[in-house]
């Protein structure tokens, strides 16, 4: 041992300062953890019943038990709606192999967008079962159920509906609003998704 | 002279420190913490509460903890940063004619540079898997370029620190070896990580250790490779320990480190099989192998020394 004590200081003080490094880490992960958990309850959905495109009616009691997205469109919006459109195209593939998260659209232009029309629409996106449902309902209700119910304007429909996305957990709970037009947003979407899942499994 | 060694000494650890927060960002989530660079959310002090975020961003996209935990790794970055420029100018006065020194610590300089310019790209690049395998395996590069200079700036402090030992025949080569192989270990993990990523929009609901049974033909190079490397470290470090005669205190220590790495590192590959990818025990995988590859070029470089004072 020619030259002890300089260079290296020694494995066992390397060990002792990784070991205070895994605690901090520890320290660091669970806070994360738990800080990603805490996602706050906004509200919860009131009861509704609408008439879903293809025929039936859709309401509260049929989101309880899933995971919802929920969003307002009408099909002959030219501004948002198609971006909105193309990021619920993506859920809906990609949660393919579960029943349980479901996505909901709600038309906010029940005058043009008849059920017949909404079902077009619903072909045109792919859509073949129930896990993407589109709403029909009098615009009073549509307003109320986006004011009231999930906080989001609705003044001066059509134009005027919300782009956002809000994230609906197994309770009928609001548990996020998210923009529609940015992939960071949609990535946090899509983890929240994912933790909403697991939490009631 | 010996403010130089130094401050390359303190550079190095403190490019494994920021190596540890780098990780720490990528096992808690927080990568996109601060959804903008360099700023975090606009303010080069992150928000502390909701009011003060702009009025633009939307509240449910802010998490107090996350967004420090992605700022501390910007802060250390930027220490670190600091504290290389400043070995390097350090070299450029002192060491201008030993290009040994001289060149790793510019090209160390000039690296972190680039990867606190990368990092950004990491987080406009909203986690990129490559991009974030870039990131990743040019810290570890770092980490290799510092432990180099530092070394060899001892050596001209302490021209016979390896005077009188005797090694194993050919560890120089089995060392090369070695560290060859775990560098190609980190950047086929960092493909295993990229893979894990990619499944994980395919099956986005699945549990981690479904995503890492389906990482596919990647993590089984990656295990091969695992069990070669293994197999190398434990041959030098017993060969070390065994049969050489009065070693250096670096490779001693150093025998002795890359069995206790090398044992961790399987302890955590049987661990990943049983439990999948828990936030720890990847943070802890990405230490142990970034430590072992700097620990190989280390003693990589002491045999290499012995054999110049031997000559």
């Amino acid at each position: 041992m020619s030259d002890r004590g300089r260079f290296p200081k020694g494995l066992f003080t390397a060990v002792l300062s990784a070991l205070a490094l895994m605690v901090v880490a520890a320290i660091v992960v669970d806070r994360a953890e738990s800080s990603r958990e805490a996602l706050p309850v906004y509200g919860k959905v009131p009861d509704f019943a609408f008439t879903e495109c293809r025929g039936g009616i859709f309401g509260l009691k049929d989101m309880l038990g899933n995971v919802c997205v929920v969003d307002f469109i009408f099909t002959r919006c030219q501004g948002p709606c198609p971006i909105m459109a193309d990021k619920f195209r993506d859920l809906y593939r990609s949660y393919q192999g579960t029943g349980d998260i479901k996505l909901v659209s709600i038309s906010v232009d029940p005058d043009y967008d008849t059920p017949q029309v909404l079902r077009q629409y619903a072909s045109d996106q792919g859509v073949t079962d129930d896990r993407w449902v589109f709403l029909h309902a009098q615009k009073d209700d549509v307003v109320r159920l986006s004011e009231k119910g999930f906080m989001l304007p609705a003044d001066e429909l059509p134009a005027g509906h919300s782009s956002r996305f809000v994230l609906v957990d197994r309770k009928g709970q609001i548990r996020g609003y998210f923009c529609s037009d940015d992939d960071g947003c949609f990535n946090v979407l899509k983890a929240q998704i994912r933790q909403l899942y697991h939490e009631a499994s | 002279m010996r403010i130089t060694y130094r401050f390359a000494w303190i550079s190095t650890i403190a490019t494994y420190v920021v190596i540890f927060t780098g990780g720490l960002v990528r096992v808690s989530g927080a990568g996109l913490g601060c959804p903008d660079w360099p700023r975090c959310f606009g303010r080069w002090i992150p928000p502390l509460s909701q009011s003060q975020l702009p009025p633009s961003v939307d509240p449910s996209q802010f998490n107090f903890t996350l967004a420090w935990i992605e700022y501390a790794n910007r802060l250390c970055g930027l220490v670190l940063g600091i504290l290389i420029a400043t070995t390097a100018v350090l070299v450029i006065v002192n060491f201008a004619k030993r290009a040994r020194i001289l060149v790793p610590a510019i090209a160390a300089g000039l690296l972190v540079a680039f990867l606190g310019w990368q990092g950004g790209k990491v987080v406009t690049s909203e986690l990129d898997p490559t991009v974030v395998s870039v990131h990743a395996l040019l810290s570890v590069l770092l980490a290799s370029l510092m432990i180099f200079v530092t070394q060899h700036i001892h050596y001209v402090l302490h021209p016979d620190a390896e005077k009188g030992s005797i090694y194993p025949a050919r560890i120089r080569f089995w060392l090369s070896l070695a560290w060859g192989l775990s560098l190609a270990q980190v950047l086929v993990g960092t493909q295993v990580r990229g893979s894990i990523e990619i499944i994980s929009k395919i099956m986005p609901l699945a549990d981690d250790r479904v995503w890492l049974s389906n990482a596919g033909p990647v993590l089984y190079l990656h295990t091969i490779l695992g069990i070669l490397v293994i197999a190398a470290g434990t041959l030098i470090g017993l060969s070390i320990i065994l049969r050489s005669t009065s070693p250096s205190s670096l490779m001693w220590e150093g025998a002795w480190a890359i069995l206790l790495l090398l044992f961790l590192d399987i302890v955590l590959g049987f661990g990943f099989l049983l439990t999948g990818v828990p936030a720890l025990m990847e943070i802890l995988h990405l230490w142990v192998s970034s430590f072992l590859v700097g620990l190989l070029l280390m003693m990589r470089s002491g045999a290499i020394q012995k054999e110049r004072v031997a000559s």
